[in-house]
């Protein structure tokens, strides 16, 4: 007797810790429809005698940006399409997980003309006037909106100085002068030629493995006055000629100033510190090495609470290539070890965006990673397209040596994956379906945001030429959460580039405001941190891009903003900037 | 009787030998000396291009130094000098082999598919067991969506008659742990464990063939993939087909 009631004993305590099942906690449910965010997105429809190609080389373009651009206290989301004669959306929180499409009103519909194509978005508040302007990438030159602060945004592109034209597949912020002003940095893809009015036919990678002739990055500087300028060459970023999907920035060296991880696909990818004088030094070799795989997406975040950042790259896995993805462990001395087969990170199949995010408030990032290239017919590219590959001496730059992927689907139906950090052991555990976000569409960028300020973490997730996804994060017995809008005022005024260090129940956490890594969207810039079952935070230090430090308190499981050298301030002031 | 004694002294002379340059590359190998001895290999390889063993052991020890493209370059001119060489495209072929492990994704592909078509070359030229069961298992290599596991199984087929025709040796397990792994991979695990119980019967104690038939349906999954895991390097080392004899 005495056995048996030991013995329940034992199994409701670990019931009550959810240790006989760790993945227990995190639920997801999908919203996209009731909520009015479900946007169908369309690739660009090509025409002549390669549109089947061109169409399948250039798949992306389904991307979304979180931000609070009214600043009514909700995050709202924008969603970009990419056919001709389509719109992007840009849909108003309304509050209890309801969003009116304010596209129209707002004027940011545009962008996807006969000679141009929407890759990716952006908010920001270029000017630090309080109000959250929007940039698009894409295929073409950018387009800049000013947010004019009554709900309707100003095209100010033609005066914004970014004339360059570049294939460009993604858009990220940070201030790498640190002069106050958010820069503007964008991985371009192909080569600059203009796929919709093409000269020739040798515009795709001359090698699969090691390419050289892709779009690289463009450095945007801005100079204030809503001017910019290319500081590419100036800032030592011109050497890299890869095919770049994704830019993830974060202080890697702890030196105060943001430096940059350039994903490619292709080929090698980079890594550049930053020497504080407006230029970068490419370590690329000493960092991370060479490497011949398909970067995808680079998220920037310290999954093992070391308070150094790490990042996580997404290539192709699949029955027919084993790359695999790499979490690089930032050894702390500016290299990175490669640990994503150890922590189970690996396999994500044909990866594309994935992000960090603590999404059961445990003090732990977990990681959420969307894949497939095409879903179609039964009938598979691959064989096909290997016919193609394996013909001697064929240049695979010419559009015309590739064959036509018609009705043929290529990586399809792979599932999203959803790894759930298991803390000090450092591995991650797969439990998408579980957590009910292992749908099979052909996923692109994931956005993180809290769009019901419940403090817990939602999934936006775009699919390219299908529709999108609001993941409601429905996790049960979460822990105790922070969440911090932080302004700047010295510092850039979206703060992106500030670290927060979080002690709570004896362990340490460090964010930073991300603007805008992992492929294809750009998440909320508030930072979130859970805290498991620590009824206390110990210390919250801030340390501004500015340079500024300070420590401040602010109350459990509540949004709180704080304003550079004011600490907490009421969320009122934040409505009159 | 003096002519022909004379005629046989002259041939045996004039007759090319690498032996010297080969003892002296191995000496090379175990002194640490790996470029001497990539040129010694080359030397003796020139003088005696058919020379599987040679090849063999400039093969190893061109990966010790990853100078793949230097002996694919070698190669290259060696089949181009001595075009009925089987054992030197056999040699050629492996020298795309041993390059895959440091090869991007797409690299690999082409490089597993250059050296089919040299396994293929030797095969025409003499078809010998080695030939036929390195053809057969690099077939085993390329995904199941490629259509060619059935060639693999062909292949090695082949080479179960040629060694079953023959007095035994150690090496030819291997076709049996191959044939049973192309059967796997083509959803035959009767065929499968079929051929691994008969390797087993006639080499007891195999390792590879123990693990196999012991293993569930999941584990052996498991075992077979990572058998051809193009990133991980596959031992081209002949050395079994001399030292069992």
């Amino acid at each position: 007797m005495k056995a048996t009631l030991f013995l329940l004993f034992f199994v409701g305590t670990l019931q009550a810790a959810g240790a006989d099942d760790p993945s227990s906690q995190i639920r997801f449910v999908e919203i996209g429809q009731q909520a009015g965010v479900r946007h169908q997105h369309h690739t660009r429809r090509f025409k002549g005698p390669y549109s089947d190609v061109l169409g399948m080389f250039t798949s992306g373009g389904a991307a979304s940006a979180v931000a609070d651009y009214d600043n009514d206290g909700l995050e709202d989301l924008f969603v970009t399409d990419s056919d001709q004669g389509t719109t992007n959306h840009l849909f108003h929180n309304d509050g209890n997980l309801v969003f009116s499409d304010r596209t129209e009103k707002a004027g940011v519909g545009g962008g996807n003309d006969p000679k141009t194509i929407v890759a990716d978005a952006l908010f920001f508040d270029y000017d630090n006037d309080g109000w959250k302007d929007l940039v698009l990438a894409r295929f073409g030159t950018p387009v800049l909106f000013h947010n004019q602060g009554d709900g309707t945004f100003k095209d100010v592109t033609a005066s914004c100085g970014m004339n360059k034209f570049a294939n460009s597949l993604s858009v990220t912020t940070f201030d790498y002068d640190n002069d106050g002003l958010l820069d503007l940095i964008f991985g371009n893809y192909f080569p600059p030629v203009n796929l919709l009015d093409l000269s020739t036919t040798k515009v795709l990678p001359r090698d699969l493995d090691n390419a050289t002739n892709g779009g690289g990055v463009t450095l945007w500087r801005n100079l204030g006055g809503g001017r910019f300028e290319d500081a590419t060459e100036k800032a030592g970023l011109a050497n890299g000629h890869g095919w770049t999907l994704d830019c993830g920035i974060g202080d890697f060296n702890n030196d105060g100033l943001p430096d940059i991880y350039v994903a490619s696909d292709y080929g090698t990818d980079r890594v550049y510190f930053n020497k504080g004088d407006g230029t970068f030094r490419d370590a690329s070799q000493t960092a991370i090495g060479y490497d011949t795989k398909k970067g995808m997406n680079a998220e920037v975040a310290d999954y093992d609470n070391d308070g150094f950042l790490d990042v996580y790259v997404t290539n192709i896995t699949d029955e027919y290539m084993k790359e695999c993805n790499m979490l690089w462990h930032n050894n702390g001395d500016e290299t990175f070890t490669d640990v994503s087969r150890e922590t189970g990170t690996c396999d994500t199949l044909w990866g594309w965006g994935a992000k960090f995010g603590d999404f059961d408030n445990d003090g732990w990032l977990d990681l959420f990673a969307v894949n497939g290239l095409r879903s179609a017919s039964d009938d598979n590219y691959i064989p096909v397209l290997v016919e193609m590959i394996i013909r001697p001496g064929v240049d695979f730059s010419d559009l015309s040596n590739w064959p036509a992927i018609k009705d043929m689907s290529w990586s399809g139906y792979q599932k999203s994956k959803l790894f759930q950090n298991l803390g000090k052991m450092n591995i991650f555990k797969e439990i998408s379906a579980q957590a009910g976000v292992d749908n099979d569409l052909d996923g692109r960028g994931v956005a993180l945001g809290d769009f019901d300020n419940d403090g817990l973490l939602d999934i936006y997730q775009t699919n390219a030429d299908q529709p999108s996804l609001l993941y409601h994060n429905v996790s049960s017995r979460p822990g105790h959460w922070i969440t911090l809008q932080l302004i700047g005022t010295k510092s850039n005024r979206d703060a992106i580039g500030a670290r927060v260090t979080l002690t709570a129940g004896g362990a340490r956490q460090m964010r930073e405001i991300s603007g805008g890594d992992g492929y294809s969207a750009q998440s909320s810039y508030r930072l979130h941190f859970g805290i498991g079952s620590a009824e206390k935070i110990d210390e919250l230090r801030i340390r501004w891009p500015g340079g500024g430090e300070e420590t401040i308190s602010v109350p459990l499981d509540r949004v709180s903003y704080v304003r550079e050298g004011s600490g907490v301030v009421d969320v009122s002031t934040i409505r009159k900037p | 009787m003096v002519k022909p004694f004379l005629v046989l002294l002259v041939f045996l002379t004039a007759a090319p030998s690498g032996e010297q340059d080969y003892s002296a590359a191995v000496a090379a190998v175990s002194s640490g000396n790996v470029d001497e001895a990539l040129n010694h290999f080359e030397a003796a390889l020139k003088a005696e291009p058919n020379n599987l063993r040679y090849g063999n052991d400039y093969r190893q020890a061109v990966i010790k130094e990853k100078a793949y493209d230097r002996s694919i370059a070698f190669f290259e001119k060696l089949v181009a000098d001595h075009p009925d060489a089987a054992n030197a495209f056999l040699n050629f072929g492996f020298a795309y082999v041993d390059k895959i492990p440091d090869s991007g994704s797409i690299t690999q592909v082409l490089n597993a598919n250059t050296a089919l078509g040299y396994f293929t070359k030797s095969i025409d030229l003499e078809p010998s067991w080695i030939a036929y069961y390195t053809r057969g298992n690099s077939y085993l290599f390329w995904p199941k969506i490629f259509n060619r596991t059935q060639l693999g199984i062909d292949d090695l087929q082949v080479a179960l008659k040629m060694q079953q025709a023959g007095p035994k040796l150690g090496v030819y397990v291997r076709t049996y742990i191959a044939l049973g792994d192309g059967y796997w991979k083509m959803d035959e695990p009767e065929q499968a464990r079929k051929f691994w119980k008969q390797g087993l019967e006639e080499y007891p104690g195999d390792e590879a063939l123990e693990k196999r038939l012991a293993a569930s349906n999941d584990e052996l999954g498991s075992i077979v993939s990572v058998s051809y895991d193009p990133n991980v390097r596959v031992n081209t080392d002949l050395s079994d087909l001399w030292k069992h004899q």
